[in-house]
């Protein structure tokens, strides 16, 4: 990467080959991609990559930045050319790079559960529960039997809102019916629950997700209402067999 | 790169010397007469603007400017989203490290070629000009068909353009990223049959090829960026 060639290398007759110097440049951008690529096999070493871990991260964009100005730089020839192309190319580049940062931040921000209130977890269930119950005045808190029972009424406002939320989210993986489907989400509609069958269980479920988020969690997506109502629907369905995924995990009695 | 562009410009005036590889070789093509471009005659030139600096080289630069923002939005708009799916496949599920590390270095030894091919167009040495671009048209045509490949693979998998956030937003960038190489890959395969052929003015040759390799050097950066950002992320988490 010689610094030789700026514009004024070029003043009289025939301008100079860079070409060892473009070579050089190639081999080194092989190397630091091999480097890059290099990285994740780590993987193999815990020790090593547990101990560097949050250095992967800066240690990666650090080499991109350095391959992307070394290739702007020299192969596009921008270091030694005239202040009007790096003007043109330079200030919008900063302002892509801008909405990129702000982006991020922002999809951080919204979707990451960092603060109160954000996220919905097993231990704000049994609280989350008894208080929107009691605010509506309608059940006492729960009891399996109670919980149990309100689905004997499908027409409740629970069911309807709960199929609702169903048919947006959850259908994609768990058909139409409830029935599963291949390799996306597992039967509802039987006697079976692989995590259990009573109200908490149903609710962690959705709430936290299951199977390293094959199952994916909904405690930041769904309000605490919505997942409350799908869990309704979702228990109204036991029973209903459609035909679909085979049943997995214990039969639950009524 | 129509060579008409300079047919009225008696750009002799006011620019500096100092930048101007072109102008001091309008009068060596006396050979190229009889490819039927002799009437751009010894006063083809190539049109400057009143700094002094080829227009074209201007418009390419604040046409990748432009760039810049478009995959900026892209990129970002991927980022945006990530990990909000709800649909399988993820992205751990479907990239794979092997397709990715050929073709990202099919792109960057293309990257390599181009400038080479530049070099050689500024020694006036054509002929090895004419390879270059021809070797960098193929390797990017290599990289379009792992592409093309890899998407293929992905739909195999069961992720479509309106399967998941992710898959909207992955095809998207790349798919956009590719569909510029394609164009890169058209654009030098026509200059260096042109070459080859003798076709164009030799005066603005050098600025043609020159114009033709930034595109393509801006193609590879992008790579650069999604190949990290997108590609290793995922690796490395
Ligand atoms: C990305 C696909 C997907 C989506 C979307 C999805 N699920 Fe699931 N769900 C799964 C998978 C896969 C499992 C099984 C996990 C396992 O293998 O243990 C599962 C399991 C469950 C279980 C546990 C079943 C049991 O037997 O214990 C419940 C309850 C459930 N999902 C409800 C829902 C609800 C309600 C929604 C919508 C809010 C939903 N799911 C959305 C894929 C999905």
């Amino acid at each position: 990467m010689s610094a030789a060639h700026d514009s004024h290398a070029e003043h009289s007759g025939q301008p100079h080959s860079h070409k060892a110097a473009y070579i050089r440049l190639g081999i080194l951008l092989t190397v630091v991609t091999a480097v890059e690529l290099a990285l994740p096999f780590l993987k193999t070493y815990p020790q090593i990559w547990d101990a560097g871990q949050p250095m992967w991260m800066p240690l990666l964009v650090a080499l991109s930045v350095f391959k992307f100005g070394a290739v702007v730089g020299e192969f596009m020839h921008l270091r030694g050319d005239r202040g009007i192309y790096k003007f043109l190319f330079l200030s919008p580049l900063a302002i892509a790079a801008t909405i990129f940062l702000l982006l991020s931040t922002l999809a951080m921000r919204l979707f990451l559960p960092f603060g109160e209130g954000l996220a919905v977890t097993a231990k704000d269930v049994q609280a989350g529960y008894v208080k929107a119950t009691k605010s509506s005045g309608a059940e006492p808190p729960l009891a399996d039997e109670k919980f149990n029972a309100a689905f004997a009424d499908a027409k409740s406002k629970q069911f309807v809102d709960g199929k609702a939320v169903f048919v947006r989210v959850c259908k994609v993986c768990h058909g139409d019916m409830g029935e599963g489907k291949p390799a996306l989400g597992l039967n509802l509609t039987d006697d079976c629950y692989k995590y259990g069958g009573t109200f908490k269980d149903l609710y962690t479920s959705v709430a936290d997700g299951r199977a390293g988020n094959k199952m994916p969690s909904q405690g930041s997506t769904l309000k605490s209402e919505e997942i409350r109502q799908v869990v309704y629907y979702v228990r109204s369905l036991k029973g209903t067999n459609v035909a679909g995924e085979p049943c997995v995990g214990d039969k639950v009695a009524d | 790169m129509s060579a008409d562009l300079a047919a009225t410009a008696p750009a002799e005036m006011a620019h500096d010397h100092a930048h101007d590889h072109a102008h001091d070789h309008a009068h060596d093509h006396d050979h190229d007469h009889d490819h039927g471009h002799a009437d751009h005659g010894h006063h083809a030139v190539v049109e400057n603007n009143f700094m002094g600096q080829p227009n074209i080289k201007l418009a390419m630069w604040a046409f990748l400017g432009s760039e810049c923002m478009f995959f900026g939005s892209l990129i970002g708009t991927y980022f945006f989203y990530h990990g909000k799916a709800l649909v399988e496949p993820m992205p751990d599920k479907v990239f794979s490290i092997g397709i990715t590390s050929i073709s990202t270095f099919l792109l960057l030894m293309s990257s390599l070629t181009m400038a080479l091919g530049v070099d050689s167009m500024k020694q006036k040495k054509r002929d090895m000009a004419r390879n270059y671009l021809f070797l960098t048209a193929l390797l990017g045509a290599a990289f379009v068909g792992f592409q093309v490949y890899e998407f293929s693979h992905f739909v195999h998998l069961g992720l479509k353009l309106s399967t998941s956030l992710f898959g909207s937003t992955f095809y998207v960038m790349t798919g956009f990223h590719g569909g510029h190489v394609t164009v890169g890959v058209i654009w030098l395969t026509i200059l260096a049959v042109l070459i080859d052929k003798g076709k164009l003015n030799p005066v603005k040759l050098p600025i043609n090829v020159e114009v033709a390799g930034l595109y393509w050097h801006f193609v590879d950066i992008v790579w650069i960026v999604i190949f990290t950002f997108v590609y290793l992320l995922e690796f490395i988490q």
